[in-house]
């Protein structure tokens, strides 16, 4: 390698290499920084080279290792110049294939990058949306240079910064340019840089020496965007740093990073050789008469010694402590000479600034925020690695469109920037701009950058608990109240998600992390009290779940959750234990189970939504969730109700009056009928069922089964009186009056949403309620020809597959205004529908209601045509008869409050279809306007205002749960409401305080798990229910769903990994109770 | 000489006086457990904290370790300072109910619970005791090891150091340790004994079942 003397000679030298550019030969770049080796870059890189040589393709192919290109999520993969077509997730095996078309110049199609779940193929780099929404002046660097070799950095114009300002007539330029660009401080306190030299320009050394530091101590979790920078281009950083010396007169300078990074030291290292041996560093550099050297020095990996004080502490060989400043480093730094110390980032940023001037680079970014920032973006995000953006870029855009949204189905909830010294931010104020003072006013910091997604699954308390261990840890123990104040955070936090939290915990929490804030020396422990209180500030009401009713909604906190599936099921089934009845095959005690926490088994085994299994943990980890809906049918075809026999209590003097006979009026009766109280059930139709019998069609729920639900829920205890209904026949006073103690309301939610258009109410228009009930209660069928339905919820393709199933129709459309993933039906039941021949279309309007994806699923599969992004906008009428309605096409647009993307009209795109019915279900409310001439509070979707934690009303005695208080709900919902109420007016009748103090659902009964070998294990998927074929179902109300075999069911519930057993394991150690347990088996 | 002033006195200091130093010249109190004279400022028990700056820009430091600066405006018993005080006498008390030095901080304080877990150490890593042996007694004996939750004291890999020549000067100088309390209810937080300074039967409700041991008892003599 040449040195040089002379800038003449290095320009020269530089200018040769920018001439000779490569002719056009192609290049495959691939990614040898830490994460791209640890995905396995390093196979790739060895079977790219094999082939080279044995292909001998030197002349024809060239090969570039450089260090981090950001896309970390799709590593290992190739990028091919000059065509930049991006080969993400590749394999060995892949290789050969790319490197042959590369040669030919030709791209390996079906191995390009495609977003998830798209099919669109993204040819070029550019076309992605991860690399379109960023602005990589410092990043993009990376990927055009190998990190070893300094001719590939002076190939891009590298060290050209440098020449200019050792050229320049005086070095006082360089603090002038970098004071104009605005350039703060990238480790996140964001400091003008150019202040900071200024004043160490100013100081004079005794000694004569002058420090500049590069400090790479990176130690955030979540965050490596220093350690990329010093690993992919440090002669990038090197560059930086002699002009910083230039501009400072500094005569050393170090680089401190830590010893965790030892590809960045390998690389920081080589380059530092190459530039001296180049003549860059070293004596008299270029002939200019300016002495500096850069040595780098290995940190031992304190999280503190970041800290500036702490930092100059490690190099003296002392422990890394912070001291008080003033006197601050510039003045008294390491071993007493003056020093400048600058974070890697801003670092990088100096040689773009000196070569493109300072106003070019104030273009970039925000007011006061000039430039760009490199973030990680970690955590659950689909597109996970390193974006740069300019400053003031909203949050939302970097989750959403450079990040790709959620990685689950999870909604995001928060971001938390800045390592354990910054906080959380929620998504509600996605919108803020990304800048330092922003995030300051927000309760977070800039930080080093790093930026983790958190989303519906992510506890906040337990987020909070995380940073505080890594801080008690990571304080250096100096000051008292940041080592002791940390451990008593984390003491709190940890109290509270074991379920001992009070609510005094939480004042003395907020308490103590004022003060942790306000009485620490350095920036650690001033924002080491940040992640409880940003928490504090946006999550409060999650701390109070957590003390409070001693739940953790993520399902994070295990002593609040137990088993998942009990903690999930808003009864509080047990369904880990009737699971483990099923594999030992006693089916009556699992039925015992089942309804001593549901009445009604049957209906639940058909209609529940599932939310045990959505939690189970098999399916969470990466596997198929067990199958407790299919078990739970299994057992309850296959016992007895009379298995469980309830005792009444003795009669009591009081009654209690309850409204509507659903499944929340009648699972209320039963329970206080059960405790002795007189219940009379007023019922508007002429039979008991509510929703079950009158909306939810029989092929899903056959009739007999609810009627026979309902009888063994009846006692001697409960009257009905059917074709009464609150409001014509009587008030609220009048059951007063008639000597009732309480009120129970529960006639849920029957008047169905309108569209609002025009010609709404011709004939051939029916609200989906409406043509439900005429079906079901009168066997009228309304649809004739061909039928559209309006909506996306279950009552949507509810109404759809009864339509199909119905003499005079000929077709079924359904039109929905999102896509099918945003359709909130079940999305079996929407398959279903397809399948039977409804057709869906989606993206047209209307409003969401309650449902499920499988829904969905068992529509489509009966052939339901599914037309998705249009809305309706006119209706046309002939002769006072439906003709055809106009629909409008939509599109995407930005994510909207819940958390889905909001539909926008595309103009000009309007259409005609022509229908003989339309069935609208959009939605339901409550009939419920004459409740407030009784003095209840309604809110302005008409549902009752009630305390949601005992269901009482603003009036005494009254109280009121399911659809009516909610909106549309599921069944299981609704008998939640049901026993509530039950409990609530209990506590009320015996003038006890409401409600009860909340105990975490734990499982308390060991059951041994099974024993034989060879049990576990045999099969890994998830066992379903037969159901017809859609040529058997169509036009006739046969339940589609059959129960599944005996063997089935056993090897299903031996599935279960029995999450219960960490909780009761400890109960069978007590030798007495296996043994009985062991008796009972062989029974 | 550089002008500033505490509680809205202004006072004149040489050169590299701390903000302790100037307070205590004026004859303002502020409490220390870490400090000593003759020993070089170290800044661990925050117990010395004052407001310094104008609100809302205003901050709090050690004044220990904060040099005195043209123009600084000093508060040393402002709300925020005595909140944060009191709160950190709540945690020594939770730490190290037994050190009388911290219960008559607590009791001039008034502080008169203490809401964290009770735990009983011996140290408070205030590090006098590393000063002493160092700067005083020329000796470099003990030291700091660890950090954050497995910070702790003591001799390099826990042996009898070569230097130590059992001075006891570490001892004598620890807030901890050496002045033990004796009270009489070693589960309470808040020693219930001679709580010497303030008196005891003016808060009948907290002190309901305690002897006065003081004699003549100084609310008594208040209370005249």
């Amino acid at each position: 390698m040449r040195s040089f003397q002379t800038i003449a000679e290095f320009k020269a030298y530089r200018k040769s290499l920018l001439d000779a550019k490569d002719k056009g030969k192609p290049c495959l770049v691939i990614c040898g920084g830490t994460g791209g080796q640890a995905s396995g870059s390093n196979d790739l890189i060895r079977v790219i080279k094999r082939q080279i040589l044995e292909q001998n393709l030197h002349d024809r192919l060239s090969l570039r290792i450089t260090g981090c290109l950001g896309f970390c999520e799709m590593d290992p993969f190739i990028i091919v110049e000059p065509g930049y077509n991006l080969y993400p997730k590749l394999k060995m095996a892949d290789v050969p294939r790319i490197v042959a078309a590369a040669v030919k110049g030709e791209v390996v199609e079906d191995l390009l990058y495609r977003e998830p779940g798209s099919t669109v193929i993204r040819f070029s780099e550019q076309d992605i949306p991860f690399f379109q929404g960023q602005t990589r002046i410092v990043l993009g660097q990376n990927q055009r240079v190998d990190p070893i070799r300094i001719d590939d950095y002076l190939r891009i114009g590298g060290y050209a910064a440098l020449e200019k300002a050792l050229a320049g007539p005086d070095r006082g330029w360089i603090v002038e340019e970098i004071l104009k660009s605005k350039l703060r401080g990238r480790g996140g306190a964001g400091f003008p840089t150019g202040k900071k030299w200024e004043m160490a320009r100013g100081q004079r050394s005794p000694s004569g020496r002058k420090y500049v530091i590069c400090n790479a101590d990176e130690g955030d979790p979540g965050a490596y965007m220093d350690r990329s920078m010093l690993e992919g281009n440090p002669h990038l950083i090197i560059e930086g740093m002699i002009i910083a010396a230039l501009a400072m007169e500094a005569t050393h300078g170090i680089v401190y990073v830590r010893t965790e990074y030892p590809l960045a030291i390998k690389h920081a290292t080589i380059a530092i050789r190459e530039a001296r041996r180049m003549g860059l560093l070293g004596k008299n550099i270029l002939g200019q008469g300016f002495d500096f050297d850069i040595e780098t020095f290995h940190g031992a990996g304190a999280f503190v010694c970041g800290e500036e004080t702490a930092l100059i502490k490690s190099i003296e060989g002392k422990m890394g402590e912070p001291r008080q400043r003033p006197p601050y480093p510039i003045v008294k730094g390491l071993f007493g000479c003056p020093t400048c110390i600058n974070n890697v980032e801003t670092l990088a940023n100096v040689p773009y600034i000196l070569s493109h001037g300072a106003d070019a680079y104030l273009k970039i970014g925000a007011e006061n925020n000039a430039g760009t920032k490199i973030f990680s973006l970690v955590g659950k995000i689909k597109n996970t690695g390193l974006v740069e953006v300019p400053l003031g870029t909203p949050i939302g855009k970097v989750v959403h469109e450079i990040g790709g949204g959620p990685s689950g189905t999870a909604k995001i909830k928060a971001i938390q920037t800045g390592g354990p010294s910054g906080g959380c931010i929620p998504a509600s104020m996605f919108d803020l701009p990304i800048d330092y003072d922003s995030l300051a006013k927000a309760g977070s910091i800039m930080g080093s950058g790093g930026m983790i997604v958190m989303d519906q699954n992510t506890c906040m308390v337990d987020v909070a608990k995380y940073f505080m261990n890594f801080l008690q840890d990571e304080s250096c123990g100096k000051c008292f109240t940041c080592r002791k104040g940390t451990q008593r955070l984390h003491e709190i936090l940890e109290d509270i998600t074991l379920g001992k939290g009070t609510p005094e915990h939480l004042v003395l929490l907020e308490e103590l992390a004022r003060t942790v804030k306000d009485t620490t020396m350095c920036g650690l422990g001033q924002t080491a009290a940040n992640p409880v209180l940003s928490t504090l500030k946006y999550f409060r009401e999650e701390y109070e779940r957590h003390i409070v009713d001693k739940r953790c909604d993520a399902f994070v906190c295990k002593q609040l959750t137990g088993a998942p599936c009990q903690a999930a099921c808003p009864v509080d089934t047990e369904p880990w234990r009737y699971v483990a009845m099923i594999e030992r095959g006693d089916y009556e005690e699992a039925y015992r189970v089942i309804r001593s926490a549901n009445p009604f088994p049957a209906v639940s085994a058909r209609v529940c939504d599932r939310k045990c299994e959505s939690r189970c943990t098999l399916g969470v980890s990466g596997g198929e969730a067990i199958a407790i809906r299919a078990l739970k049918r299994f057992v309850t075809d296959r016992v007895k109700p009379s298995v469980y026999k309830p005792t009444p209590a003795r009669k009591k003097r009081m009654k209690v009056a309850v409204i509507g006979a659903g499944p929340a009026g009648i699972t209320a009766a039963h329970g206080l009928s059960l405790l002795g109280y007189g219940v009379t059930i007023f019922e508007a139709e002429d039979r008991p069922g509510g929703m079950l019998s009158c909306s939810l069609p029989a092929y899903r729920l056959p009739r007999d089964i609810v009627a026979r639900e309902i009888k063994t829920l009846v006692n001697k205890n409960i009257k009905f009186e059917f074709g009464r209904v609150l409001g014509r026949d009587m008030t609220i006073h009048d059951l007063f009056v008639d000597k009732y103690d309480a009120v129970f309301l529960a006639f849920g939610a029957h008047e169905s949403m309108r569209l609002d258009l025009k010609h709404e109410d011709v004939e051939g228009i029916y609200p989906s309620i409406e043509f439900l009930k005429a079906f079901n209660m009168r066997g009228e069928e309304l649809a004739r020809g061909h039928v559209g339905v309006i909506g996306g919820g279950n009552s949507a393709v509810d109404a759809a597959r009864v339509a199909l199933r119905q003499k005079d129709v000929t077709g079924v459309s359904l039109f929905y205004r999102r896509t099918r993933e945003e359709m909130p039906a079940y999305e079996e039941e929407v398959e279903a529908a397809l399948e039977e021949g409804v057709r869906i279309e989606t993206l047209i309007s209307p409003v969401k209601i309650l449902a499920r994806q499988e829904e969905i699923e068992a529509a489509l599969r009966e052939g339901v045509e599914l037309e998705t992004l249009v809305s309706p906008i006119r209706i046309h009428s002939r002769k006072g008869r439906l003709a055809d309605i106009e629909c409008i096409r939509n599109r995407l647009g930005d994510v909207d409050a819940t958390g889905r993307r909001r539909p926008v009209p595309i103009p000009g795109s309007e259409f005609k279809v022509k229908l003989d019915t339309l069935i609208v279900a959009i939605g339901e409310r409550p009939k419920s306007g004459f409740l407030a001439n009784m003095g209840l509070e309604i809110d302005k979707g008409g549902r009752v205002r009630v305390n949601p934690k005992t269901l009482a009303t603003n009036l005494r005695g009254v109280f009121a749960g399911g659809d009516l208080v909610t909106g549309p709900n599921t069944v299981i919902d609704a008998v939640a409401a049901g026993k509530k109420a039950a409990e609530s007016i209990e506590l009320y009748l015996r003038k006890q305080p409401l409600p009860r103090p909340a105990r975490p659902k734990l499982p308390e009964v060991y059951i041994e798990p099974p024993q034989d070998p060879g049990s576990e294990g045999r099969t890994n998927r998830r066992a379903a229910n037969p159901a017809l074929t859609p040529a058997e179902r169509i036009k006739n109300f046969r339940e589609v769903e059959m129960t599944m075999p005996e063997k089935t069911a056993r090897e299903e519930s031996r599935r279960c990994l029995r999450c219960d057993l960490a909780f009761t394991a400890h109960k069978s150690a007590d030798g007495a109770a296996p043994a009985a347990k062991e008796g009972e088996q062989h029974d | 000489m550089i002008n500033l002033t505490i509680n809205g006195v202004p006072v004149s200091v040489e050169k590299g006086t701390t903000v302790l130093e100037a307070a205590r010249y004026l004859g303002f109190p502020i409490p220390t457990l870490c400090h000593k004279e003759g020993l070089t400022p170290y800044g661990a028990c925050r117990l010395c904290v004052v407001e310094i700056g104008r609100e809302p820009n205003s901050r709090l430091v050690s004044s220990c370790t904060y040099p005195v600066e043209e123009g600084l405006v000093v508060r040393t018993a402002s709300e925020r300072v005595v909140k944060a005080r009191r709160m950190v006498i709540e945690l020594l008390l939770a730490s190290c109910p037994q050190s009388k030095t911290i219960q008559d901080i607590a009791s001039r304080h008034n502080v008169r619970q203490q809401r964290f877990r009770q735990e009983h150490e011996d140290c408070i890593l205030c590090g006098l005791c590393v000063r002493m042996c160092e700067e005083q007694m020329m000796a470099g004996a003990i030291g700091f090891r660890g950090r954050g939750r497995g910070r702790s004291l003591g001799t390099p890999f826990d042996v009898q150091s070569e230097v130590c020549r059992l001075c006891g000067g570490c001892m004598e100088v620890c807030p901890a340790c050496q002045a033990r309390c004796t009270f009489n209810e070693p589960e309470k937080a808040i020693c219930g004994a001679c709580a010497n300074l303030s008196p005891p039967c003016v808060e009948k409700e907290q002190f309901h079942d305690m002897m006065c041991y003081l004699t003549p008892c100084v609310a008594c003599e208040i209370k005249k």
